[in-house]
């Protein structure tokens, strides 16, 4: 069954996937996000911030600030347990999505 | 060069947020706006039009802050609550519990006002006298911490809420498990108990917690008062 919440879903699971490889900030998780999906997914300041807030309450992901070598001072999300257990259901309701729409556009190609 | 955190501090200048969690949330913002920027300068862009560009990222400040809101305010209740509601609570709580053994250790025996046969009320004066500080003590923290005047006093009085917890749990529980409770437990004397265990230690904390919550009230009745 697809949840209603799909929309928020592929963002959550975006952010979620990209945080697999290892901790990024903001503006990292958005270009690496933006770069790896050739441009199709693209998040600005204002649909990513909130997200991210979001996610850290639920726990999926938590932030610490962290001091590069050039001295910038940016804060660095990382997946938590929490949210490498989050990911596995993300992603099969994604799998569930395309196979549906898989399905419909054949159908419709009848 | 722009002053990028100025410019997120004036647009999220109403955000509801605790200082402390706003300043991270306007240094986040200004720190991403800045590299969006550079990331335009990078590309060969002017000044200018990489400003406009990085600016492009938020079209309505409004939105974001009630998104950003939302999305922390959870979290600051729960954080809110322990510093200011349980953390005094529970250390009140302690720090009062833990001295009465002390005292009695010390020799300092609790003062019988009635006597008659099992309805014997024991007043643990020394006790009681410095539960006034720790109920201070509480609120103090708590008013500290931003408490409102209802977490300030719920702090302050947290021992005798805690007693009077146990008091009705434990009795009751006490007498489904052992009858003969039931049968030597009158009613002078369930008072008797109730007087020295909740309404006697819950009075001494709250002449310790009201000046405070009253400073609180007050305070904050002038500030509305200048701000109107």
């Amino acid at each position: 069954m697809i949840g209603a919440g799909i929309k928020r879903g592929t963002a959550e699971l975006a952010v979620l996937s990209i945080l697999e490889d290892g901790p990024l900030h903001g503006y990292e998780m958005a270009r690496r996000i933006e770069e790896q999906t050739k441009g199709a997914l693209r998040f600005t300041l204002a649909a990513l911030y909130p997200m991210l807030y979001r996610m850290e309450q639920r726990g999926w992901i938590r932030g610490a600030w962290e001091t590069s070598s050039s001295g910038r001072r940016r804060r660095c999300y990382r997946l938590t347990p929490a949210g490498k257990k989050k990911l596995s259901p993300l992603r099969k309701e994604w799998a569930e999505l395309f196979g549906a729409l898989r399905r419909l556009t054949k159908v419709s190609h009848a | 060069m722009r002053d990028w955190r100025k410019f997120v501090q004036v647009q999220l200048a109403g955000l509801p947020l605790s200082p402390g969690t706003k300043a991270d949330v306007v240094d986040e913002l200004a720190g991403h706006l800045e590299e969006v920027y550079e990331g335009h300068r990078r590309q060969g862009m002017t000044e200018e039009l990489a400003a406009q560009r990085a600016m492009k990222q938020v079209t309505d400040w409004n939105a974001l802050q009630r998104h950003i809101r939302n999305a922390k305010e959870r979290e600051e209740l729960m954080q809110n609550r322990v510093r200011q509601l349980w953390f005094p609570g529970l250390l009140t709580l302690t720090l009062s519990m833990g001295l009465l053994p002390m005292l009695v250790k010390l020799g300092l025996e609790p003062r019988i006002v009635s006597w008659s046969g099992p309805d014997t009320i024991l007043f643990y004066v020394p006790w009681l006298l410095t539960l006034p500080l720790f109920g201070a003590l509480g609120a103090y923290i708590s008013l500290r911490a931003g408490g409102s005047a209802r977490a300030i006093l719920f702090s302050g009085l947290f021992p005798m809420l805690s007693l009077a917890a146990c008091f009705f749990v434990i009795l009751p529980l006490s007498i489904v498990l052992d009858r003969s409770i039931a049968f030597h437990l009158t009613l002078a004397g369930f008072l008797g108990l109730l007087l020295s265990w909740v309404v006697a230690p819950g009075a001494a904390l709250l002449i310790g917690a009201l000046p405070i919550e009253i400073l609180h009230t007050r305070k904050m009745h002038s500030q509305r008062v200048a701000g109107a």
